[in-house]
């Protein structure tokens, strides 16, 4: 018994060793996203943003809506980032002011991915007079000057967190839109779509099950912009003096202390410096996921 | 046993700006459960065509301008979207050609199949994912409780068509529409997957209509062959009649075409040149009433520039000519 020569294993074909283990395209990705240093650095970035706006204010107790000291004492031991035209703390502001910043940035960019994906599958995939009734309607909202809108809708609507949130989601979505119909007529044409219609798949399935998931990577890209820029735009909207003066952003605090920047240059460089690094941190984020969505960067 | 499929008269027509366009004209053939025919014919003769009208998944601008599509008695040419939806998939279903393409890369494979079960029959994920390993058991997949887990780039091309059999069997279809499945594999995998696709036929009872040119396929699985030129059957009948005593002058130059490999002693003469069939199959619109194959035919003389062809034959044998080159060749 014991000297039966082992089986030689090619022999034995049904037994291969298949490890077979669920690579998913997603785990993929974010194992590619993981290794990139862009990516990365973004990522750490955004992540250290994020905890101070989260914990920031309840370390630094001090209300940024406060007197704390002398109008315009330059950063030292005592205000770090010095304070403002009106003896605020500006440290405070940007803690408690990045709350707001980035939930409107975050909400606004939901809102812009809302309309835009809805319109663009909608067109891409149905085509004909929906298709050109709806690229119309995007056409109608690209040709407007996006910003001068936003106010506009401000303005009318009132200057509250919400209306300017909703002002951006409104003015911004077209590109996403154009983005998700070229993706779905590109899809809409490959073998597994016929495939699946074949199989039995309705339109909403199909648009839902089968062509998003397979558009997603640059929608998730143009996703991380959007954020960066409704962060852009929110700063912008303050600036101009249409935020809502109940919350603080950094937006707003540039544009209550624009007049002094050039006597006190903390008032505005430290919410500039701000913005500047949470923009930057999100589009180092998206260009990390950009090189890890790439084909041409896996190694396969 | 009745038809499976029946198709009466079909005629199919594209709708162009200077006017309405037949693509496929007045074609009739039926399958029988458990029973294969094959379509043949050059690339541009309607074969996938008559595959879509099938399935109802005619591209835009073409429509079914008339006669029938009788799937187990219930016309499926007049049925509204939302019924034939409820058909596809589960009473009739289809491959495609390219296995590389047609399966969703973002889902695994044991995901595409199970979700037919769950969409048609109403299975829980768990019996869907049950059935789905049971049937890429059944179409011969080595570990299937491990290759359920695979998304499609980690698969082979064999076995990708492989899979798509078993999503097209899934839910034991009455009607298996197989267009050029195995023409994007190498030699030896289009032999077993032929094989497997006889051996899930005979399992289910499944009428496939084989849409090929790869004549010996025909030759080896199929019970029927319908020949199909310029949106005509030209020519019909059981397989071994077909390939053995064509009459159309179109499939003779079809099976003329075929290279034959020579072994033995015939090996080392020198190899014959191979026949083909010159000129293009017209181009849409440019079809008259007259012969499609006219043009191109060595016989066509007389009557073939003057009527359109007779359908003449015996029994089940049909052949549409003026000249059918029966025995006398």
């Amino acid at each position: 018994m014991n000297t039966a020569p082992p089986v030689p294993p090619a022999l034995t074909p049904a037994n291969e060793t298949v490890a077979i283990v669920r690579i998913s395209p997603l785990r993929e990705t974010f194992r590619l996203f993981v290794q990139n240093p862009t990516g990365m650095i973004g990522a750490c970035l955004f992540g250290m943003i994020l905890l101070l706006t989260l914990f920031g204010p309840t370390l630094y107790e001090i209300d940024p809506f406060d007197i704390a000291g002398a109008p315009f004492t330059s950063p030292d031991a005592e205000y770090w980032f010095g304070t403002d035209y009106l003896g605020r703390d500006i440290l405070a502001g940007i803690l408690v002011g990045g709350r707001a910043t980035l939930t409107v940035g975050a909400v606004a960019a939901i809102i812009t991915l809302a309309i835009g994906i809805a319109m663009g599958s909608l067109s891409g995939f149905f085509g004909g007079m929906l298709d050109t009734t709806l690229m119309k309607i995007t056409e109608f909202f690209q040709v407007l000057p996006t910003l001068l809108f936003a106010m506009v809708l401000v303005t009318l609507f009132g200057a509250s967190l919400q209306t300017i949130t909703l002002a951006i989601g409104v003015v911004s979505w077209t590109g996403v839109a154009r983005l998700t119909r070229a993706e779905f007529l590109r899809i809409r044409e490959l073998d597994y779509v016929k495939a699946a219609t074949a199989a039995g798949a309705g339109s909403s399935y199909t648009i839902l099950r089968v062509i998003l998931p397979n558009a997603l990577p640059p929608i998730i890209v143009a996703a991380a912009f959007a954020i960066g820029i409704s962060i852009l735009f929110e700063g912008g909207m303050s600036f101009l003096g249409l935020g809502d003066p109940n919350v603080m952003s950094w937006g707003m605090m540039i544009g209550q202390n624009r007049n002094y920047a050039l006597d006190a240059w903390w008032v505005v460089v430290m919410p500039g410096a701000a913005i500047f690094l949470a923009v930057l941190s999100i589009s180092l984020i998206g260009d990390g996921i950009n090189d890890a969505l790439n084909p041409r960067l896996r190694k396969r | 046993m009745s038809a499976i499929l029946d198709i009466k008269n079909l005629t199919v027509t594209l709708q162009q700006s200077p006017g309405v366009v037949p693509v496929l004209e007045n074609l009739s053939f039926s399958v029988k459960a458990g029973k294969t025919i094959a379509l043949v014919g050059e690339s541009g003769c309607g074969k996938s065509m008559t595959a879509l009208a099938i399935m109802g998944l005619l591209p835009d601008g073409f429509q079914i301008a008339g006669g029938s599509i009788a799937l187990e008695g219930q016309d499926v040419a007049k049925l509204p979207g939302d019924a034939l939806r409820q058909l596809r998939g589960n009473r009739m279903s289809m491959i495609f050609q390219e296995p590389m393409t047609a399966l969703n890369p973002v889902y695994t494979v044991g995901d595409q199949i199970s979700e037919a079960l769950r969409l048609h029959q109403g299975l829980s994920r768990q019996t869907a994912r049950e059935r789905a390993i049971a049937m890429l058991r059944a179409v011969q997949i080595p570990a299937p409780e491990r290759r359920i887990d695979a998304y499609p780039h980690q698969l082979s091309g064999g076995m990708r068509q492989r899979v798509m059999i078993a999503m097209a069997l899934a839910c034991r279809p009455r009607l298996l529409i197989a267009d050029e499945p195995t023409t994007a594999l190498d030699v030896t995998v289009q032999a077993q997957i032929f094989d497997l696709l006889r051996e899930m036929q005979q399992d289910i009872g499944t009428a496939i209509v084989l849409i090929t040119h790869d004549l010996s396929a025909v030759a080896d699985i199929t019970d029927e062959v319908a020949v199909l030129y310029a949106g005509r059957c030209i020519e019909q009948g059981p397989t071994a009649t077909i390939l053995n005593q064509p009459q159309h002058p179109y499939t003779r130059g079809l099976i003329a075409s075929v290279p034959h490999l020579r072994l033995g002693l015939a090996a080392a003469q020198p190899s014959e040149a191979l026949e083909e069939i010159p000129g293009m199959v017209p181009g849409l619109g440019k079809r008259g009433p007259l012969c499609g194959f006219a043009p191109r035919c060595r016989y066509s003389a007389g009557p073939c520039l003057e009527a359109p062809p007779p359908t003449t034959g015996t029994g089940s044998h049909q052949v549409a000519c003026w000249h059918p080159q029966g025995e006398a060749a």
